[in-house]
This record gives structure tokens, C-alpha cells and sequence, in this order.
């Protein structure tokens, strides 16, 4: 069960590991709203390099993420595009705006370049928040990023109930084996022999317990904590923030231009001079571009129409 | 909890005693994210994990449940490590927010109160919460944050809702039967 698991408990020794809480999380927020903001190829690449850098920086040991990495992408990838291509093909035309027919299937069924182009670029907006998310987990614990979230101004109880979570989630974990060990040796069938519906009920008999022996525990962590004066004042100090070094300085600097390229890019392409569709694309010149609104390809909205 | 105010059960109260158990709520979310979901559908596995902020609902109201879904999403996909979905976490937080409604309708689990009355206003409420959170949120989040095609994002949704839905009646309404029962039995004083 443990090697599933990426986040690290215990600082690393690498350069990204060392930096402080705030600014892990600073520049993982700004990578975020980067990534979210922009459908552009060329602002994506680039991202998503300078994540697979850090990735590799940090010196990982690479088997689970490849694993989850190949889960995600057969289910999220390859079953989405098939349903996107069975669903709607039109998808190329709506979003990137162009409409060159590569083979044209029976009934509505056909593939064009843009559509390609579109799966293209949203598989690599995908693999980009993946590895962002990703190169995050390896280089925080859990209390830098509480402590870092509590510096981006979230009250500190909220910062609380991270790092808490994350404390618990070993013996929790450890709880649901033992439980459903018990469990399945008392003839509580969990595998798939049984039907999915049996699974359905007989996951009660593992829930209950579970949530008793869980929640068991608040009373006394909370008494615990009362008792060392937890939430007496209005600010909280964090053991795992320390001074900003001169790397942190550097990283904070960098994330603050990143932040002014995204709001400088958005304001530019979206705003004062907005390119017509969604995505952009290098075969389709401005005035080609075929702009359909978004509320209209729902397939729903057919139905008002008539 | 029968005498406070409706803003109250809202919100609910956050002492140390809230917060520890939103937090043990997050992590209990987490790891039945992780370890206790059968796969069904693209993104989407019939998780039990909803099952967490109903409990966390029916003991403190529905913004800790909100919190606790939100928080336990988030760890869950840091430590799954399948890359950060903000459209299903925020989904799943809306959801939660309808699903721990319980007090706000007379359900007071630790006080002992849950009756048949409450148990079909909870299916409708899970049926709405879910509808509202992955018909109307979670498609509109997908597409304005990862471009991902409507119709394909409405058809996930949907059955992700079904199985929610599902998941949180077929085993929610036993579960807050069999709480209610047990915290009946720890207060059983009456007043004459």
C-alpha cells in the first residue's frame, strides 16, 4: 500500500526539496492558473518541460509514478478520446475552428485535422497539470504545505486540517486493511467473485467500523490539542517555515514573472486582442478560423431549438 | 443542536473538537478515494468516499462536510498522484455541501434522531446535490479549466452522479440508521 504512495513524508536532499513552504506553493498555484488559463501550445511546451525538469531534479524513484502516469492515461486519454470521437467529432471544429477532413467515417462519424490537433493539445494540458501536480508532491511535505497555504493568507485552522489529515492518513490507511482483513476472514466477500451490487452492500459492514474506530479518536486529539492551547490566538508560527535562503528569493522572483507573463497573455490574447476560437492552431490563419460558441455544441440544446 | 439557529447549522461551529474530526473526515476521504472504489467509468469509480461527508454532515452541518470533501479531494489526488482535478474537487465539495444538509431538516444523528421521513428527504437531497454539482458545475469548471469537450464532460458527470447517488443511498441511508441507533443508545436520559 505505501509504495503506492508519492507525497513525502521527510524533506529530500535536492535543491527543490530545500526551498521553503511558501514558495513550493506559491509557484505550484501560479503553474496552476498558468496551465488552467492557457490552451496555447506554445505557453503549454514550454510548462510542461520545465515541470518534467524539476521532476527529474528531484531524483525520484520513478516506478509509481510511470505506473500512475500509464493508469491515468489509458482511462482519462484513450477511453476519453474514443467517447470524444463517438460522442462528438464535431469537437475539432468547435474549439480550434477548422474543418480539413482526413477520412470521413459512416453517419455523423469523422475525423479531421483540427480534431486530432484538439486531442493533441488537451492530452498535453493534461500531462502538463499531471506533472505539475506530480513534480509538487515529490518536493513538499505535508507541513510546508500547510504552512505554505497558511502564508497565502488561508486561516490557519483550514492549514490545520491539511497537515492533520495528512498525519492520520498512515494509521487510517493501516485501519482499513486490518478492518477488511477481519472482515473478508469472517466471510464478508470484498473481491470480484462477488457482484458488484454484494460489494455495494457488504462495504457497510467494512464502513461501519471504520468510521467508529476513526472518528473514535477526535475526542481525544482535540482534547489533546485543547490542552496545549490550540486556538487561543489569532496567528499561528509554523515550525516548518523558515527565512526565505537566497534560492527561495530566486524561486519567488521567477514565480512573480510567470504570474505577469499568464496575466499579460490572458489580458492580450483573450481580452484586447482575442484569437477567435478556443485553441490555437499553426495551419489556420486568422481570418480561416471558424468561431462557434460553446453553448451551442451541447447536445441538449437541439432539443430547445425545435 | 436542536436549538440553534439555522445559520449555525450551516455553518456549523469550529472548535478544536470540528476541526479534528473535518481533518480525520479528509484523511478517511482520502483513502477510501484511493483504496476503496470499484472503477465504472471513464475518471469516474464508484467511490465510497462520499460516504465521509455525510457522516461529517450529520455531526457538525453542512460547510465542515464542504470543507472536508474539498480538503480530502485534494490530499487524495496528491497522494494517488494522478494529477489535481479542480473541477471534480470543487464537483465533489458542492455535492457534499447538499449531502451533509442533514441537520438543517431535523436529522440530528448524535442526538439519536434519524427517521424514515428524513431518509427520503436525504435521497432527494443526494439526487439534487449531485445533479446540481456534476450536471451543472463540474462540466462548466472541466471546460473553462482543461478545454475538455461538453457533451463528453455531461456524459462522465452523469454517470459519476448516478454512481455517487448510488453510493451514498444504498449504503448512507444504512450507515446513519445504524449511527443514529448507536448514539440513541449512549443518551438515553429523559426528562420528566
Amino acid at each position: 500500500m505505501n509504495n503506492r504512495m508519492v507525497i513525502n513524508y521527510t524533506p529530500g536532499p535536492t535543491l527543490l526539496h530545500k526551498l521553503s513552504g511558501f514558495t513550493k506553493v506559491f509557484l505550484f498555484l501560479v503553474m496552476t492558473v498558468a496551465i488552467i488559463a492557457t490552451y496555447d501550445i506554445r505557453i503549454l511546451v514550454p510548462l510542461l518541460i520545465l515541470n518534467i525538469i524539476e521532476i527529474v531534479s528531484m531524483k525520484p524513484n520513478y516506478k509509481p509514478i510511470l505506473i500512475v502516469f500509464a493508469i491515468t492515461f489509458v482511462t482519462v486519454t484513450l477511453l476519453g478520446n474514443v467517447m470524444l470521437f463517438l460522442v462528438s467529432p464535431d469537437a475539432g471544429l468547435n474549439n480550434v475552428g477548422g474543418n480539413h477532413i482526413l477520412w470521413q467515417g459512416p453517419g455523423r462519424l469523422y475525423i479531421s485535422k483540427e480534431f486530432l490537433w484538439y486531442m493533441f493539445v488537451v492530452f498535453i494540458k493534461r500531462t502538463t497539470s499531471f506533472a505539475s501536480v506530480m513534480a509538487f508532491a515529490l518536493a513538499t511535505t505535508p507541513s510546508e504545505f500547510a504552512s505554505g497555504l497558511n502564508k497565502c493568507g488561508l486561516p490557519y485552522k483550514v492549514c490545520t486540517i491539511v497537515s492533520l489529515a495528512y498525519r492520520t492518513i498512515p494509521d487510517i490507511a493501516n485501519d482499513f486493511v486490518n478492518i477488511r482483513n477481519s472482515m473478508m476472514m469472517r466471510g464478508v466477500e470484498m473481491s470480484k467473485k462477488a457482484s458488484v451490487w454484494k460489494r455495494l452492500k457488504n462495504t457497510v459492514y467494512l464502513l461501519v467500523p471504520l468510521i467508529f474506530t476513526a472518528f473514535g479518536k477526535v475526542n481525544d486529539i482535540a482534547n489533546a490539542m485543547d490542552l496545549r492551547g490550540y486556538g487561543k490566538h489569532k496567528k499561528r508560527t509554523w515550525f516548518a517555515e523558515n527565512e526565505p535562503t537566497k534560492w527561495d528569493k530566486i524561486f519567488r522572483v521567477l514565480t512573480i514573472v510567470l504570474l505577469i507573463a499568464t496575466v499579460y497573455y490572458v489580458v492580450m490574447y483573450r481580452f484586447i486582442n482575442p484569437w477567435p476560437a478556443k485553441f490555437w492552431c499553426p495551419w489556420l490563419a486568422r481570418e480561416e478560423v471558424i468561431s462557434v460558441n460553446a453553448i451551442d455544441t451541447i447536445f441538449f440544446m437541439d432539443w430547445f431549438k425545435k | 443542536m436542536a436549538n440553534k439557529s439555522f445559520g449555525q447549522k450551516l455553518l456549523g461551529t469550529w472548535n478544536t473538537r470540528t476541526i479534528v474530526a473535518v481533518a480525520i473526515g479528509a484523511a478517511l476521504f482520502g483513502v477510501l478515494m484511493n483504496y476503496g472504489g470499484i472503477p465504472v467509468f471513464t475518471n469516474t469509480s464508484l467511490t465510497t468516499a462520499m460516504i465521509v461527508p455525510v457522516i461529517i454532515g450529520a455531526m457538525f452541518g453542512p460547510l465542515p462536510a464542504f470543507v472536508a470533501a474539498g480538503v480530502g479531494n485534494v490530499i487524495a489526488d496528491l497522494i494517488g498522484g494522478w494529477g489535481m482535478w479542480f473541477d471534480w474537487s470543487i464537483g465533489n465539495a458542492v455535492a457534499a455541501c447538499f449531502v451533509g444538509a442533514l441537520p438543517l431538516y431535523g436529522a440530528y444523528i448524535t442526538e439519536g434522531v434519524f427517521e424514515v421521513k428524513h431518509a427520503v428527504i436525504y435521497a432527494i437531497l443526494c439526487a439534487l446535490g449531485n445533479m446540481i454539482a456534476f450536471g451543472v458545475v463540474t462540466p462548466i469548471l472541466t471546460t473553462v479549466f482543461y478545454g475538455g469537450d461538453l457533451n463528453v464532460t455531461f456524459l462522465q458527470a452523469f454517470a459519476g452522479s448516478l454512481s455517487n447517488i448510488l453510493v451514498e443511498v444504498v449504503i448512507g441511508i444504512p450507515i446513519l440508521f445504524l449511527l443514529a441507533r448507536r448514539y440513541k443508545a449512549r443518551t438515553n436520559l429523559e426528562e420528566e
